[in-house]
């Protein structure tokens, strides 16, 4: 197997969210297999901004798989054909030479596309700012075992806290559900003993807010769980109905 | 009432409701198939089965009622989520492939369930006109007979079940709606768990297999009658 790719490379085109968008197609030569997903997209910028063309927009920060912000739908698949990857985890040697790729943004009413294949995902931020969060300053670092936590629970807190925030789970599902997100974010605080005072208006208002954004509802698919790099798992959407439920039933709210 | 309006009108709510009038309608299912096997026992328990359960006036009206507000419930939401989940895409993906590698999910029963459903939904109506309502123009057939004295009656449940069950429509339609019905389950009844909130690490499996199972059951029992009736001299 050789260590240099020639590929076509079928990218989605917009110059703004107005526009209407479409395909371009590129042909890219002598990409090493020991490149990065994004570092094959820098070699193709490179190339479109020496030939005077506008290079192509796509998120990408901490390139590490750590902060969520890479975001490709890869031949149809969120963050590429790896699980538990990051678009920025990806790497050429997964293609083939001769491949052609097609690049798309993740595509949900709730993630506008700002340009090419940059989407607007503060719909997660104000799903987040609705209730995500503990209210009280938890302060220094208590002491070890004045809060007792079950190892089981701390783990189940530690698993959804996992949760990057990238949006795959949105992009993957056929409904544009945010709920594994939601999901998890409720979570990583329902388990744990500083999250249970606000664990029924936390639930109510994320709930809320991502019904407001206009994500679609779970079929029960998992292809969120398959696509997630982070591995949430879709226990944590029974958890979410769970924790609904009760905080419907008997919160004062 | 304000906060229980909220809850059932949120998407987790809906998808609540959606569960569980699946799971009740479940029930009905178990309830009716059992019954209906009576069929295999023979006319005289088939037919004492059946006069004995319409003899129940009250019993049975408030079964209908029952029965209707979940069908009512189940359909309306599957209409309204159906939509919702369609405008929450706005674009199509020019290229989508499953990250899943459950070899289970190859017939992909999740991404069915509207049409499934719908066919399963006409299925029921040309039951009930078949049954329930008599509408079938199949007087002579199905619905009456007459007795040695030349008087037109009512033919016994037993006779009626197999003259309709004979009939080519609705062989076809009761075939082809039981096997659709066994699809619709084979997601539905795990997923049903998952959406009431009911996941757990230790019973997650046997739901799936559970559901898999009352799917195939469900399917071939109702069915069955179907092909019963088709080799009955
Ligand atoms: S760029 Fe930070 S996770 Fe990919």
């Amino acid at each position: 197997m050789s260590d240099v790719l020639n590929l076509t490379l079928k990218i989605w085109r917009q110059a703004n969210s107005e526009d209407r968008g479409g395909f371009q197609t590129y042909q890219l030569s002598g990409i090493s297999t020991h490149m990065s997903f994004l570092e094959m997209l820098d070699v193709l910028n490179e190339q479109l901004i020496a030939n005077g063309e506008e290079p192509v927009h796509f998120d990408h920060d901490c390139r590490e798989g750590i902060c969520g912000t890479c975001s490709l739908m890869i031949n149809g698949q969120a963050h590429g054909p790896d699980r538990e990857t990051t678009t920025c985890q990806l790497h050429m040697r997964r293609f083939n030479d001769g491949d052609t790729i097609v690049i798309e943004p993740w595509r949900a009413r709730a993630f506008p596309v700002i340009r090419d294949l940059v989407v607007d995902r503060s719909a997660f931020d104000r799903i987040v700012s609705a209730g995500g969060y503990v209210s009280v300053n938890t302060g220094n670092a208590p002491d070890a075992n004045s809060l007792p936590v079950p190892q089981q629970d701390q783990e189940k807190a530690m698993d959804a806290a996992a949760c990057i925030g990238c949006g795959a789970c949105v992009a993957a599902c056929k409904n544009a559900s945010a709920m594994l997100f939601v999901s998890a974010k409720v979570s990583q605080f329902a388990v744990l003993p500083q999250g249970k005072p606000e664990r029924d208006r936390r639930v109510l208002r994320m709930v809320a807010q991502m019904d407001e954004e206009n994500f679609g509802s779970c079929t029960n698919t998992y292809e969120c769980e398959a696509a997630c790099p982070a591995a949430i798992s879709v226990s944590n959407i029974a958890r979410l109905n769970r924790e609904y439920l009760r905080a419907s039933l008997t919160s004062d709210a | 009432m304000n906060s229980l309006v909220r809850a059932l009108t949120s998407s987790v709510g809906k998808k609540f409701v959606m569960g569980i009038t699946g799971l009740l309608l479940c029930g009905f299912l178990v309830i009716h198939l059992a019954g209906n096997l009576l069929l295999y026992v023979g006319a005289e328990q088939y037919n004492h089965y059946a006069h004995s359960m319409h003899s129940q006036e009250w019993l049975v009206n408030i079964a209908e009622v029952g029965l209707l507000a979940l069908f009512a419930a189940h359909l309306f939401l599957a209409i309204r989520l159906t939509t919702e989940n369609r405008a929450a895409r706005q674009q199509r993906y020019e290229l989508k492939k499953s990250k899943k590698d459950d070899p289970t999910t190859d017939l992909h029963a999740d991404s069915w369930m509207f049409i499934s459903g719908a066919v399963v939904l006409a299925f029921l109506l040309v039951h009930l006109a078949d049954f329930r309502f008599e509408l079938r123009d199949l007087d002579d057939v199905a619905y009456k007979t007459t007795t040695a004295s030349g008087e037109i009656i009512d033919k016994e449940p037993f006779d009626k079940a197999v003259a309709l069950l004979k009939n080519p429509i609705s062989r076809w339609v009761y075939l082809i709606g039981s096997v659709l019905l066994a699809f619709h389950l084979s997601h539905g009844f795990a997923s049903a768990f998952q959406s009431l909130g009911m996941s757990h690490p230790k019973y997650n499996g046997l739901i799936r297999v559970a559901g898999i199972v009352f799917a195939f059951v469900v399917g071939i029992g109702f069915a069955s009658f179907v092909v019963w009736a088709y080799y009955l001299e």
